[in-house]
Parts: structure tokens; C-alpha cells; sequence
């Protein structure tokens, strides 16, 4: 019978399954070396001196011993504690406007709103120079002494995190049942119980996944504080300072390591809460149709104005004081400051390589991103290696962009890693760009191939069809609408991030982003919003193209589509 | 080294997910040609066993040959198949002819008769026009068939189903049951068919696989299954079946409710078991002259309410209180040659052939009945009456 059974194994190899075998093993050691062991890596230099011996927790032992050190953490804790307030209640209020009231001009807030997505985060910050700093437009209308510090960081901060408030609970609010509306209504319930009774508890998981999200995203970021920080100190420019500045590589890693840990606090509840999130809607719910109700429609309206007036006001701020020749002395109009040749961070070569690094990371990335997704979705092979593979492509975004780069240095740097010829090449940022950007890409891969029968690998086998041209004739045409929002997420992300890069450029590959930081740190400013205006452009564009293509191509190859 | 006529043998299959077993100890022999259903309650392992034999599941324990190869650990890719799913699984962006087309792609076939295939294969299936739609465009029905034709486009030697028709509505079932019979019968095919619907396979099987809990409860033809359920669990998921409790007094003894009753079998030694008998194989008597109690089972029941089903009449009848009420189908014609009032006492006889009596579980697991030997007898009209009922 054994005997038998061996006989059978040895007939039943087959090159499908080792091919399938293959790729998710080769997933599972791109993740394990591009993700979790740099990361370890970094954990291990925090507790080593510069010589490279172990010292146990002296690194952290001096760190907290150090109050101008710790003082960051405060920083940090008070600048995000303090935008996730304004922007979450200024989300929570606009996306009830978009989802339950019966404004006109809904399409075009909405659209407004995404501005921010095609723009670097230092953007915001060049702005709040030109309106706030000391030669400001509107320099009399800020409250506090100067824009240089917190009030400046929560303002920029609070315009680049708010499209990704609004995202998460425009889908909260989508998820009405107006069965529960008309019960209330009909029991002659007032409004404002409805709203505590009905209408909260139905957001509650959408508006916590929100907060923690924002929390995340303003606790780590670096670009906002790094310009109009001044001596404002958080977790994020400590790291940079450490490195960059003083070259104490186990002190940027300690930093490091506490920048991780309230950042895997939320990610973590951030999961929970979003399992129950999915499962809250029955099956039978009915959509809300939004009424109208004049007066709190046109507060609402107001209310709408306002923020979109914000958004473009720093826009335009940028577009503006990018063309102006001079600031403030000579304010006739010019392209002066487009001439990046002149000035530090690479000049013109910069912004190409950016476009090229971007053009990589959305082409290598997304066949990554899909062909992982894939394998973790659809196939039988090797479960335990295929939840590792899940497990592991969450994970980056728990990871702040500035601690990847950090932990890239020390993995990839070390002279007897064999993977240190990327060091300083192209290569590796596209693959930091790809890791920092990756969880939201998995994400969207596998919600579009959630959505295709599972019986079509089983049928496929049944024809002796191999899996691969199944992949390439039905699964990869039937999720191509969300493959190429992946390729435009990550072309646009690669754009504007600086925060995971910056350490990792070298003088062949330096980063428009990078630039619009140096040439901001070397006092021409102008050139810096110049160049962020033109990331922005080019992003929009990008995303236009995307549009277009697949218009056309859904219009080419989904005729199937329409019944 | 398996030298046997059978076409599918199934030996001791085992299969768990985690500590949940889904097959325990599955064995089964199919013969080349014949139409198999796997019948039974939800969550009973049938899709699974299906999936099994596909090489879709893995099973911990046992062996599958096919046609005399072993293929217990092969991939589906190197098994003999072709399979239709519940939700068909066909390729949306493709269209009718493609899918068909599908796996005749990597045959080596020259084109023309690859088209002259897939169009030969529409005409099997009665929808010659339909090669360039999409899917989406089809109705359900036709969704199934072409989900067929792809199926049997490799010409596999197997054919699974599962579930085919149960996304459908009664009427397109109906037609599409005769469709399917019709098709195998005219292609030889061996089939597997599972399903839940008991109608589904008494009129479609050659023989009928009634799993229970993972384990197959009996196999058997149509008539076999329907005259000889060979446990309680069958009897009372194919057909209807009139189940009383009852106490086994002696061996021809029965303590059915408050009622001492003489039943013409050899009752096993046990304690307490199930009376079963059909309701259509019981008869009505006005007075119980000449009814030889050795030969059947007679006993004096209250007639309660009287239903008409069309073709026959479903009477009502309370035996005693403490057991539920006694179902009894008759022809319309026989009815009224009868006429009984609601409320009167009528005598009922049932032969000892069609009396079964399962031993409570766990006591002994044989049923006893006499008829084993003489179901040649034509009960197709009863299945048919089950089938309409
Ligand atoms: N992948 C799986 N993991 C865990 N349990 C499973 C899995 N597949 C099936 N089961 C369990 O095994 C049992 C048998 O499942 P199976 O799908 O074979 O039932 P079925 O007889 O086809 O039922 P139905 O008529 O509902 O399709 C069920 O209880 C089911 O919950
Ligand atoms: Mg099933």
C-alpha cells in the first residue's frame, strides 16, 4: 500500500504545482528580505554602539535620559493628537454633507477633495511659508507668533491627511440602511436622537478605523515637520537629524524603534476594528436616499465651501508663488524658478529620475503586488507559507516611510550583504517605494480577486488548462480595472514620497521630491514650491492618463461587460 | 493491479478539516457508463467526497482509482474529468464559443475542427445560436448547459456535477433533468451528480450514494433506496414514510404508543426501534374480516382529515395519542369506493414486505424486513408518486 503511495507521489510531480510552489516562495523571500528582515536588522543596531558590539539597551537608556530627546515624543504625540481632531471632525462633517444631505455640487466637492492625493506633503508646507511665514500674504491673520512650528505642522498636516479621512467614511456613511430611518421616523423620534441613535452607531467602527488611521499617518510623517518645523522637534525629523546630521546611526534606530511601536499600536486596532467594520451591513439593508432640508443643507454647503476654499487656497498659494520672480521684493511673473539647473537637488535630472523611478515602481510593482495577491488568493499550495505571505504584506503599513529607509541603510549597506550592489542604485528605491506602498496594493488586488469565482482554477485544471493562462485569459482581464488603480497609486505615490527615500538616494539618483527638501533647506524656497507644484502636476496627470486609458480600454476589452 | 470491471473505485476515504470529519471511510465502486447520485442533507460531505474524487481536496486516508489507474494523489490536472459547478464558474469576458473552447486550446487541434467541435457541441446542447454571446447575456438555464458543453469538450471520462440544477426555478429543472439524462445516456458517459434534492435523483440516477454525516447510509438503485431504506435516516429523507416509535415487547411484539400491536416479523433483540411503512402501502378496510395478522400488520385507526393531491388523496389518521399521525395514500378511485366520514374508525393493513423496523442507533444496526428478495415487484409508481408529490 506504502509502496503504492510513493509510486502515486512520484507520478503525481507535476511542474504546475512546483511552479506555483516557486512563486510563493520567492514571494515570501521578497517580503521576508525587503520588509521584515531590514527591519530586524534596524532592531538590533538600536542596541549596538558604533562599533557595531552589543550594549544591550544603553542606546535607549541614553535616549531617555536625554530631555531635548524625549521632548520629540511629546512633540509628536501633540501634533498628531491634535490633527486627527481637526481633520477627522472636519471629515466626519463633510463626508455626512457628500453622503446624507441633499447639497447641490456634490461631484465637484468631492472631486476638489482629492487635490491633496497628487500633491508631495511638502507642498502644504511651502504654502503655509508663502501665507503664513514671515513675509506671508496673510501673515496678520495668524494667531500665534510664527507659522514655524506646531500650529504650521498641524495646518499642512491636516490638509494632506484629509482626503484619506474623507475616503474611509464616505464608505462609513455609504453603508446606511434606511429601514432604520423610517423606523425612528416613524416612531416621531427628533432628529438629533436619530443622529445619536441611528446614524453614530452606524459609522462608530468607520469613524475609530479613521482616527487610528490618521493618527498613523500624522505621528510618522516627516516632510510637513522638516519644513516648517523649525524648532519644533518630532520623532520623524529626530531620525533624520540623527542621521544625516550627526551621523549617530544607533540613535536614528532607537528613534526608530519608538516611532515604530504607536505605529503598530494603531495598525493593530486598526485590523481589528476593520473586521467588524465588513460584517455590519446585512445582506437585506435598504440605501438611504438622501432628503433635502434647506437651511441645514446650506450650512452645510457653507461649511463644504470653506474647506474646499482651504484646500485651494494652499494650492494656488504653491501654483502662485511658484511664478513669482522674487518673493516679496519683486513680484512680477516668470518661470524663473522652473530653471532647477541652477539650484541644489539635481535640477532637471532629479525630476526625470523621479518620473523614471515612478514608471518602475508602477510597472514592477504592480505585476509584484498582483502576482502575490494572487498566489495568496487562488491557489492550493503551501497554506502556511501563503498566510505568512498575507500576514507579511499587511505589515508595511504599520512601517513609518522614514523607518523603512533607515532600516534599507542598515541592511542594505552592510559590505557582506551581497544585495549591497543595490545600494545607491535605482533599484533600490523602486524597492523601497514598493514595500513603503504596499499593503494598500495587496489590499486592492485581493478585494477585486475576492470578486472572481473560485471555481475557475478548479475548472481550468479539469480542462488541463495551466493555472498561468487561466490567469492570463480570465482572472487578469476580469481584475483589470483594479490593476490599473494600483499601477496609477503607486506612480503617484512614488511621485511625491520623500520621507522613505531620503536617505536613499545617491548623486546619479537623486529625487525631484528629495530636491523640493533640499532646495528648501537651502533657502530657495520658491524653486522648492516650483518643483512640488510640478510634482503635483505631473501626478494629475498621471492619474488623467489613467482615466482615459482605462476608459478606452474598458470600453476595448469589457464589452462583456454590459448585458 | 486492480484487474475489475469498475470504471471508479473509491476505498476507505477519509477526510477532516481540523478536527471536523467530513468523510469517514468512504468506499464505493462505480461502473463505466452508470449515472451516480450522491444524495443527502446539507453538510454531509458530498461535495466533498466530489471534490475529492476531482483531486480539488486532498483526502488524509485511502484510494481512488480510475479506469484502473491509481490516481488517489495526482493533481486535477492529471485526472480524467470534466466538472460543473453550482455557480457554473463560466468565464465572464469570454464568450460561449471560447469558453467551450477552452480547454480544446492546448489539444493540438487544427481550428476547423476545433470550431466544428464546439459548434457540434451547441447543437448537443440545443442552442446553435448562441456561440457569440457573453455569459452575462444568457439565462440561467442556458448558463448550465454551456457550463455542459465545456465539460464534455475534452471528452473526459468522467463527468461531475454539482449541484447543477439547483440554481434554477422548477420548471427549467424539470426540462433540464431529461436534457442532462438524455445526454449522458446518448454520450456513455459516467457520471456523478450531487445533490440535495431526493426527486432530483430518484428520476435521474442509475444508482443513488445517500450520505449521512460523512458516511454513506445506503447505496443502491431507485426502487432499492425507496423500498428498502436501509436506515432510519434514509427513510425519512427519501419519500415519505410513516415512523412510529415503538417498544419491542417479544419477537413479534410491538408496544406501539399505549397499544400492544402483533407484527408479521422477526423482530431482533432490542429494546426500542422505528416502525416504518409508506403511505401508499397501506390498505383500508371497512371491518377487519379475513386479514391474516402472521402475514400483515393490522390495526384500527380514526380518520382525521382528508387531503386531495391531485392524482391521489392523502388521508390523516390518529392511531394514538402519544404517536404522531399516520399518513395514507390513496388513488382517488378507491377513495370513494370507500367513503369513509371524517371521524370514523377505519381498519388498516400493511403487508409485511413493505413493514420496516430499525433497531434503535446503537442497539443493532440491521434492519429487519422480509422483502429483501422480491423487489422486482413494480414500485416505479410509487418513486413517481414521490417524485410528484
Ligand atoms: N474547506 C473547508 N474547511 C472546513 N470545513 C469544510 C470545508 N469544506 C467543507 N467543510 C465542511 O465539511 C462538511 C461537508 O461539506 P460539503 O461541502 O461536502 O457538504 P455538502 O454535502 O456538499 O453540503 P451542501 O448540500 O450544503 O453543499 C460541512 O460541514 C462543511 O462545513
Ligand atoms: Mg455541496
Amino acid at each position: 500500500m506504502s509502496a503504492t503511495l510513493s509510486l502515486a507521489a512520484k507520478r503525481g510531480f507535476d511542474t504546475e504545482t512546483w511552479l506555483q510552489r516557486l512563486i510563493v516562495a520567492a514571494g515570501v523571500l521578497f517580503l521576508l528580505l525587503a520588509l521584515l528582515v531590514p527591519l530586524l536588522t534596524m532592531l538590533v543596531k538600536s542596541l549596538q554602539n558604533g562599533a557595531g558590539e552589543y550594549i544591550g539597551l544603553s542606546n535607549f537608556i541614553a535616549y531617555f535620559s536625554n530631555p531635548a530627546l524625549t521632548e520629540s515624543i511629546l512633540n509628536s504625540l501633540n501634533i498628531a493628537v491634535w490633527t486627527t481632531l481637526i481633520v477627522v471632525s472636519t471629515a466626519f462633517v463633510f463626508a455626512y454633507a457628500l453622503t446624507r444631505s441633499g447639497m447641490v455640487g456634490k461631484k465637484g466637492f468631492r472631486l476638489l477633495t482629492m487635490l491633496p492625493l497628487f500633491a508631495p506633503s511638502l507642498l502644504p508646507a511651502l504654502s503655509m511659508i508663502y501665507l503664513f511665514g514671515n513675509q506671508g500674504i496673510l501673515k496678520d491673520w495668524l494667531p500665534v507668533d510664527s507659522i514655524y512650528g506646531p500650529v504650521g505642522i498641524v495646518m499642512g498636516l491636516s490638509f494632506w491627511a484629509f482626503p484619506h479621512a474623507l475616503m474611509i467614511l464616505i464608505t462609513a456613511f455609504s453603508n446606511s440602511d434606511a429601514r432604520l430611518y423610517e423606523a425612528a421616523k416613524s416612531m416621531k423620534t427628533p432628529s438629533w436622537r436619530v443622529f445619536l441613535t441611528v446614524t453614530l452607531p452606524s459609522v462608530r467602527y468607520g469613524l475609530i478605523n479613521t482616527i487610528f488611521v490618521i493618527f498613523t499617518l500624522t505621528i510618522t510623517d516627516f516632510g510637513v515637520a522638516k519644513v516648517i518645523g523649525g524648532q519644533y522637534n518630532v520623532l520623524a525629523t529626530d531620525i533624520y537629524k540623527q542621521v544625516v546630521g550627526q551621523q549617530n546611526f544607533q540613535m536614528g534606530a532607537v528613534v526608530s524603534v519608538i516611532l515604530l511601536l504607536p505605529a503598530l499600536v494603531s495598525f493593530i486596532v486598526e485590523r481589528r476594528v476593520q473586521r467588524h467594520q465588513s460584517s455590519q451591513l446585512s445582506a437585506r439593508a435598504v440605501p438611504l436616499q438622501p432628503n433635502k432640508a434647506p437651511l441645514r443643507d446650506a450650512l452645510l454647503t457653507l461649511f463644504c465651501t470653506l474647506v474646499c476654499g482651504f484646500l485651494l487656497l494652499v494650492v494656488g498659494m504653491a501654483i502662485y508663488a511658484s511664478f513669482i520672480t522674487f518673493w516679496p521684493y519683486n513680484m512680477a511673473l516668470s518661470f524663473n524658478n522652473y530653471r532647477f539647473d541652477m539650484m541644489d537637488g539635481g535640477g532637471w535630472a532629479s525630476y526625470f529620475n523621479s518620473l523614471q523611478m515612478s514608471a518602475w515602481a508602477a510597472v514592477i510593482g504592480t505585476a509584484v503586488v498582483f502576482l502575490v495577491a494572487y498566489m495568496s488568493e487562488k491557489i492550493k499550495p503551501m497554506p502556511t507559507a501563503r498566510k505568512l505571505l498575507q500576514l507579511l504584506a499587511m505589515l508595511p503599513m504599520a512601517v513609518p516611510g522614514i523607518v523603512l529607509g533607515l532600516a534599507y541603510i542598515f541592511f542594505f549597506n552592510q559590505p557582506n550583504n551581497p544585495l549591497n550592489l543595490m545600494y545607491g542604485t535605482m533599484a533600490i528605491l523602486v524597492l523601497n517605494t514598493l514595500v513603503h506602498f504596499y499593503t494598500v496594493c495587496h489590499l486592492t488586488a485581493v478585494t477585486s480577486l475576492k470578486q472572481i469565482d473560485n471555481e475557475f482554477e478548479a475548472v481550468s485544471a479539469s480542462l488541463k488548462v495551466p493555472f498561468y493562462t487561466t490567469l492570463r485569459r480570465v482572472t487578469l482581464p476580469l481584475a483589470l480595472p483594479s490593476v490599473l488603480d494600483i499601477s496609477v497609486y503607486l506612480f503617484v505615490n512614488a511621485m511625491t514620497t520623500v520621507s522613505a527615500v531620503v536617505f536613499l538616494y545617491s548623486a546619479e539618483t537623486t529625487l525631484a521630491s528629495v530636491a523640493v527638501l533640499h532646495m528648501d533647506e537651502a533657502g530657495d524656497t520658491a524653486p522648492a514650491a516650483a518643483m512640488a507644484v510640478l510634482l503635483m502636476l505631473t501626478s494629475l496627470a498621471a492619474k488623467t492618463l489613467h482615466w482615459l486609458i482605462s476608459h478606452q480600454i474598458l470600453q476595448r476589452t469589457q464589452r462583456w461587460r454590459q448585458r | 493491479m486492480t484487474t475489475s470491471t469498475h470504471y471508479l473505485q473509491i476505498q476507505h476515504l477519509r477526510k477532516s478539516f481540523g478536527s471536523f470529519t467530513a468523510l469517514d471511510d468512504i468506499s464505493l465502486e462505480i461502473k463505466e457508463g452508470e449515472f451516480i447520485c450522491f444524495l443527502g442533507p446539507s453538510g454531509c460531505g458530498k461535495t466533498t467526497l466530489l471534490r475529492a474524487i476531482a483531486g480539488l481536496e486532498q483526502q488524509e486516508e485511502g484510494r481512488i482509482v480510475q479506469a484502473g489507474r491509481d490516481i488517489s494523489t495526482l493533481p486535477p490536472q492529471q485526472r480524467d474529468f470534466g466538472i460543473v459547478f453550482q455557480s457554473y464558474a463560466l468565464f465572464p469576458n469570454l464568450t460561449v464559443s471560447e469558453n467551450i473552447a477552452y480547454g480544446l486550446a492546448n489539444m493540438k487541434i487544427p481550428r476547423r475542427e476545433r470550431e466544428q467541435r464546439v459548434q457540434s457541441l451547441l447543437d448537443q446542447i440545443h442552442l446553435p445560436e448562441i456561440g457569440d454571446k457573453f455569459p452575462g447575456q444568457l439565462s440561467g438555464g442556458q448558463q448550465q448547459r454551456v457550463a455542459l458543453a465545456r465539460a464534455l469538450a475534452t471528452e473526459p471520462g468522467l463527468l461531475l456535477l454539482d449541484e447543477p440544477l439547483s440554481a434554477l426555478d422548477a420548471r427549467v429543472r424539470l426540462h433540464l433533468r431529461n436534457e442532462i439524462c438524455a445526454l449522458q445516456r446518448k454520450l456513455g458517459i459516467t457520471t456523478i451528480m450531487v445533490t440535495h434534492d431526493q426527486d432530483e435523483a430518484l428520476t435521474m440516477a442509475d444508482r443513488i450514494v445517500v450520505m449521512d454525516h460523512g458516511r454513506i447510509a445506503q447505496i443502491g438503485t431507485p426502487e432499492e433506496i425507496y423500498r428498502q431504506p436501509a436506515t432510519e435516516f434514509v427513510a425519512r429523507f427519501v419519500g415519505s414514510m410513516n415512523l412510529l416509535p415503538a417498544r419491542v415487547l417479544s419477537h413479534n411484539q410491538l408496544m406501539l404508543g399505549r397499544k400492544e400491536v402483533q407484527v408479521p416479523l422477526m423482530l431482533p433483540p432490542c429494546d426500542e426501534g422505528t416502525l416504518g411503512f409508506r403511505p401508499e402501502s397501506v390498505q383500508l378496510h371497512a371491518a377487519p374480516w379475513g386479514l391474516d395478522r402472521s402475514e400483515q400488520l393490522v390495526f384500527q385507526a380514526q380518520l382525521e382529515q382528508v387531503h386531495f393531491m391531485g392524482a391521489f388523496v392523502r388521508l390523516e389518521l390518529g392511531y394514538d395519542a402519544e404517536l404522531p399521525q399516520i399518513h395514507v395514500d390513496l388513488p382517488v378511485e378507491q377513495l370513494h369506493s370507500l367513503n369513509p366520514a371524517v371521524g370514523r374508525a377505519l381498519w388498516l393493513s400493511v403487508p409485511a414486505a413493505a413493514l420496516k423496523f430499525y433497531p434503535q442507533e446503537g442497539q443493532n444496526r440491521n434492519p429487519v424486513s422480509e422483502a429483501g428478495h422480491n423487489g422486482q415487484m413494480n414500485l416505479g409508481v410509487a418513486a413517481m408518486q414521490v417524485a410528484g408529490a
